[in-house]
This record gives structure tokens, C-alpha cells and sequence, in this order.
């Protein structure tokens, strides 16, 4: 549960992760996370989600986001919920939640979506799931054309790390 | 520190530790994302802890 203050009171993205699979959401993940599950060695505080925009997924997330105390993240304290025209248009909704933040994202750099990215994924076992992840090589192509400080920095790490992959 | 200039070689990189996350699962690797993050918040919550208690003047008794 957020307190009083809107400050989450954990943060277990292995348990969002998880949620969001049992849940039976079509997602792909996608960020930092996406990196860290395929051995690149970075640390990062949210779960990034590329979700399929079908309106019983949309409807199936937003169930989701609500079980688990979702509300927007905002630099004051105002505490607001998530609603279906968030998560159903092209835009980013950045939530915090009781299990730590989580941002939903319609596309990502140059605009791909689910359907745009669903071929450059992989599949990892999860907690005896499968989960959609975005290939480390895709990842590195869009940090490329990050203008994201953050993204900026990490890419030589991406990039190693893929470097490694490749040669066995 | 000669190995760790070598492993650093490239922009920073430790190659060591790349090699050293590439041989871990990728639950074991979640996992340690997820500790990462609780040592990180807790130490922030300290540091801002820390300065709060600072910054309260003391009771005189």
C-alpha cells in the first residue's frame, strides 16, 4: 500500500514481473530489467512494459495495475489511480506501486509497439513461465538512438555484454 | 590494479563482471537486481534519515 505520502512501501520487481504474468498479460519487457535477465551487468529500479493494445489486455492490465495499489508517479504527493485512457493511448504511464514502479509503455523509440517488437523477442523461464523479452540486440539498436542520458551510459555495458553473447 | 585497468579497458566496462553475469540464470540475475535495488533504498532511506535527524533541533532536558 502507498502511505499517506504516495512513497510505495517496497520494491520486489521479480514479484511485478511475476504478477504481470500470472495475470495472463501480453506484454513484452523491455529497458533496463530486459537487459539485466539477459546477463548485462546494471542495476535498475523499474519494471519497463511494452504492453498489446487489445482491449481485453488493456482491460486485464488495468486489473492488475489496481491489485497491486498502482498510482501514477508525480513529483508531489498527489496520489492518482490508474485509468483505461491511460494505458490505452500511445503515451508512457509511469505508476508506483506496493511492489515497486513500473512503467507501461505504448511504444517505445521510434515509436514500436508490441506488434512492431514481438519479432525481435526472446523467450526466458521465469518462475516456471515463460516471459517476452526484447533481444539484447534490439535493446542496443534503440539505446543508440536514445537521446536518455541514462541510456547513453549504459550502452557500452549493453554492448559488451552482447559483444560477449555473440562470441560464445 | 593493473587487472583492473586491463578488465576496464573499454569505456569503463568491467568484462570480468559481464562474464560473471553473462554464467548466472536469468531468475539468479533478477535476484540480484532485486537485492541491488533494497540495499540502494535502504541506504537512501538512511542518508534521508540522516539529514532529517539533522536538521530536527534537539530537546534540552
Amino acid at each position: 500500500m502507498p502511505t499517506r505520502s504516495g512513497k510505495p512501501t517496497g520494491s520486489d520487481l521479480s514479484s511485478v514481473l511475476e504478477g504481470l504474468i500470472k495475470a495472463d498479460i501480453e506484454f513484452i519487457l523491455v529497458g533496463g530489467l530486459a537487459a539485466v535477465v539477459q546477463g548485462a551487468p546494471v542495476t535498475t529500479m523499474d519494471v519497463d512494459i511494452v504492453h498489446k493494445q487489445s482491449s481485453e489486455n488493456i482491460a486485464k492490465l488495468l486489473g492488475f495495475l489496481k491489485s497491486i495499489d498502482a498510482f501514477h508517479r508525480r513529483p508531489d504527493d498527489k496520489v492518482i489511480r490508474p485509468k483505461e485512457r491511460d494505458i490505452s493511448g500511445m503515451g508512457h504511464a509511469l505508476f508506483t506501486t506496493r511492489l515497486g514502479p513500473l512503467d507501461v509503455l505504448a511504444a517505445v523509440e521510434e515509436g514500436r509497439t508490441y506488434e512492431n517488437l514481438i519479432e525481435y523477442t526472446v523467450e526466458i523461464e521465469f518462475r516456471g513461465h515463460t516471459v517476452r523479452v526484447l533481444n539484447l540486440k534490439t535493446l542496443v539498436e534503440l539505446k543508440r538512438t536514445s537521446r536518455d542520458p541514462k541510456d547513453r551510459q549504459r550502452l557500452p555495458v549493453l554492448e559488451e555484454t552482447l559483444r560477449q553473447l555473440e562470441n560464445g | 590494479m593493473v587487472k583492473e585497468t586491463k578488465a576496464k579497458e573499454q569505456f569503463g566496462v568491467d568484462k570480468g563482471l559481464v562474464a560473471m553475469f553473462l554464467k548466472m540464470s536469468p531468475e539468479e540475475r533478477l535476484r540480484t537486481n532485486d537485492n541491488a535495488v533494497r540495499t540502494i533504498l535502504e541506504l537512501r532511506h538512511a542518508y534521508q534519515k540522516r539529514k532529517t535527524d539533522r536538521l530536527r533541533p534537539k530537546l534540552s532536558t
